[in-house]
């Protein structure tokens, strides 16, 4: 087991992952080029919005199952597999404590590394990676990345990135040491939205074409296929709550966030939300998360341990995901070119910044002073003061910016 | 089982059978054009939101809501296809607007979720350049697109129509101004 993977604690960062991707409803094969109904369907957006895709979705289940994929153990993952007979996830209780302990004697024995704050931004349009030093304000490094990269997280030690790409459809691991692919992933289905437990080191990828979470374990430097885990339709945006208990999932077609209990490792609530949440963010504490609702432009923020929405903020047009920084939230607005920010107290907006075009990702730094916001349409990260609420900054960037996760470092 | 079980169960229950789906991957197009005219004279053309006869294809344009914000309108085709669209942003000091298609068939324009900018910038008393751009999904929603419905027949089609619209839209002013 990787253990410096689980040692990863409290107090770390300000974000866990989040993420997304959008619009989409339809099931989808569970490995690539499989489903029958792809054949018969013809294709053509009226015929399948008025055809009936839960029974399509039914069969493109069913035939997945049966299929066996690239991935194979995700398909065994429709069985309910008890974590504890896998013996491979963490179990609270003196166990845990005692993890704790040693990772903040190691926390307190290593000093912060020293490198430059960097921003690891997916530009799609030219299938890579660029890192991005925050300080000099400009890209340092690429690294190539085929499949249309969109979604990202970074391992508890924030030296491994994982990058999704929903045109192999796949996966990449990339060592941030050597800015090299370590590990090439296909996967079923649509992998956009990814999140890792800040813990253990799993990683969860959700599969918008269908309703489940894929679950990768790292073993040995090398991600493992670790089964599925049941949500809602096309799930986005997901993150882990800092203790590692609890994992949450923005189900864009079902208006839902999907409470996932880690150790029985199955939906045990479902959080009835706003229109199409996308992006899902959690707070340094895990206890409120903040979804951005697509078609509903608002967002919707819900009390974690109490497994309810208390309250709703309006945003501009198509708002995608949320950072926090500074008690404040910012929502990136896709078809507003701005960033709505809003005080987390009093849940009231605060301001409207312009923008680039068509604004995706957005991270607040490690201090907390400047929010990074991808900016799709014009190739641009754009710099904000969190406190004045002004871009001080453009940073070019390749095509396509898009950035879903947790991309700064 | 179970999980299959449960699976089923949320999608029958969560169905959304209003909302726009598409592909995973959004595509741009930019594509300009330089005319030997004022800008305003440019403007008064593609600045009409409810006239798009500047467009080739276009044979008809009915709608209503003039240049407001959430204005529409319908273009029919030659041959009879309609594209469904609505005003979402207009800025006549900018000389900018922006506007999304609503409803359109794959048949006639192979895409989804489709938004677009027309920005006119004035580069001399008598020179404008014209900027059409476009974001969209591929008409093809899904993994394994059909080759007339996958990204590169999406963009090679909205180009198509933006470069045909661009120019068409210089020999049009240029003659009459």
């Amino acid at each position: 087991m990787n253990l410096i993977g689980r040692m990863r604690p409290v107090g770390g960062r300000l974000r866990a992952g989040l993420l997304a991707l959008s619009r989409a409803r339809l099931p989808f094969p569970l490995c690539g080029g499989g489903w029958a109904g792809r054949q018969a369907g013809s294709v053509g957006t009226k015929s399948r919005r008025e055809g009936n895709p839960a029974s399509g979705r039914d069969a493109a289940l069913m035939q997945g199952a049966a299929q066996s994929c690239t991935l194979a153990p995700l398909s065994a993952g429709l069985r309910p597999d008890p974590p504890a007979s896998q013996g491979t996830l963490p179990r609270r209780g003196g166990r845990e404590n005692a993890r704790v302990l040693l990772a903040l004697a190691l926390l307190a024995a290593l000093p912060h590394p020293a490198r430059a704050a960097e921003a690891l931004v997916t530009v799609q349009g030219d299938n890579a990676v660029e890192v991005v030093d925050l300080d000099a304000a400009k890209v340092v490094r690429r690294i190539p990345v085929s499949g249309s990269p969109a979604g990202i997280a970074l391992s508890p030690g924030r030296d491994t990135a994982y990058v999704t790409r929903p045109d192999l459809p796949g996966l990449a691991v990339i060592d941030l040491r050597t800015d090299t692919v370590t590990q090439d992933l296909k996967l079923p289905g649509g992998p956009l939205g990814i999140g890792v437990d800040p813990r253990a080191g799993t990683v969860y990828v959700a599969d918008w074409y269908a309703a489940r979470v894929l679950v990768l374990r790292p073993e040995g430097g090398k991600l493992v296929a670790d089964g599925e885990i049941a949500v809602g339709q096309s799930p986005s945006g997901l993150a882990v709550t800092p203790d590692g208990a609890t994992l949450l999932v923005a189900n864009r077609e079902a208006d839902s966030v999907s409470v996932v209990d880690i150790a029985a490792r199955r939906e045990v609530a479902r959080v009835p939300v706003g229109k199409h949440p996308f992006g899902l963010t959690l707070d340094a504490e895990g206890k409120r998360a903040y979804t951005a609702n697509v078609t509903g432009d608002d967002v919707s923020v819900i009390d974690v341990p109490a497994r309810r929405e208390v309250g709703r903020v309006k945003t501009g047009e198509r708002p995608y995901v949320v950072a926090l920084a500074g008690g404040r939230g910012f929502v990136t607005d896709q078809y507003g070119n701005s960033v709505t920010a809003f005080d987390l107290a009093t849940l009231k907006s605060v301001g409207t910044i312009d923008v680039g075009d068509h604004p995706e990702g957005i991270g607040a730094a490690r201090d907390g002073r400047h929010l990074y916001v991808a900016n799709w349409g014009s190739n641009t990260l754009s710099v904000i003061d969190a406190g004045t609420l002004k871009v001080v900054r453009e940073i070019p960037t390749g095509d396509g910016p898009r950035a879903f996760g947790d991309f700064l470092r | 089982m179970r999980f299959m079980r449960l699976a089923a169960v949320a999608a029958l229950a969560t169905v959304s059978f209003t909302a726009q789906a598409h592909g995973p991957t959004r595509q741009k197009i930019s594509e300009s054009v330089e005319i030997d005219a004022p800008a305003d004279k440019v403007w008064a053309v593609v600045g009409n939101f409810q006239d798009g006869s500047w467009i080739p294809v276009v044979e008809k344009t009915e709608g209503k809501g003039g240049n407001e914000p959430k204005a529409t309108r319908t273009l029919t085709l030659k041959g009879g296809a309609t594209v469904e669209e609505e005003l979402a942003k207009y800025d006549a000091d900018k000389k900018a607007l922006m506007y999304r298609i609503n409803k359109v068939d794959v048949k006639t324009l192979p895409v989804n979720d489709y938004s677009s900018n027309i920005e006119v910038e004035a580069e001399g008393a008598n020179k404008t350049k014209v900027t059409w751009r476009g974001a969209f999904y591929r008409g093809y929603m899904n993994n394994d697109p059909p080759p007339d419905l996958n990204d590169e027949a999406s963009k090679k089609a909205v180009q198509g129509l933006y470069r045909a619209g661009l120019d068409n839209l210089k020999a049009k002013v240029e003659k009459g101004s």
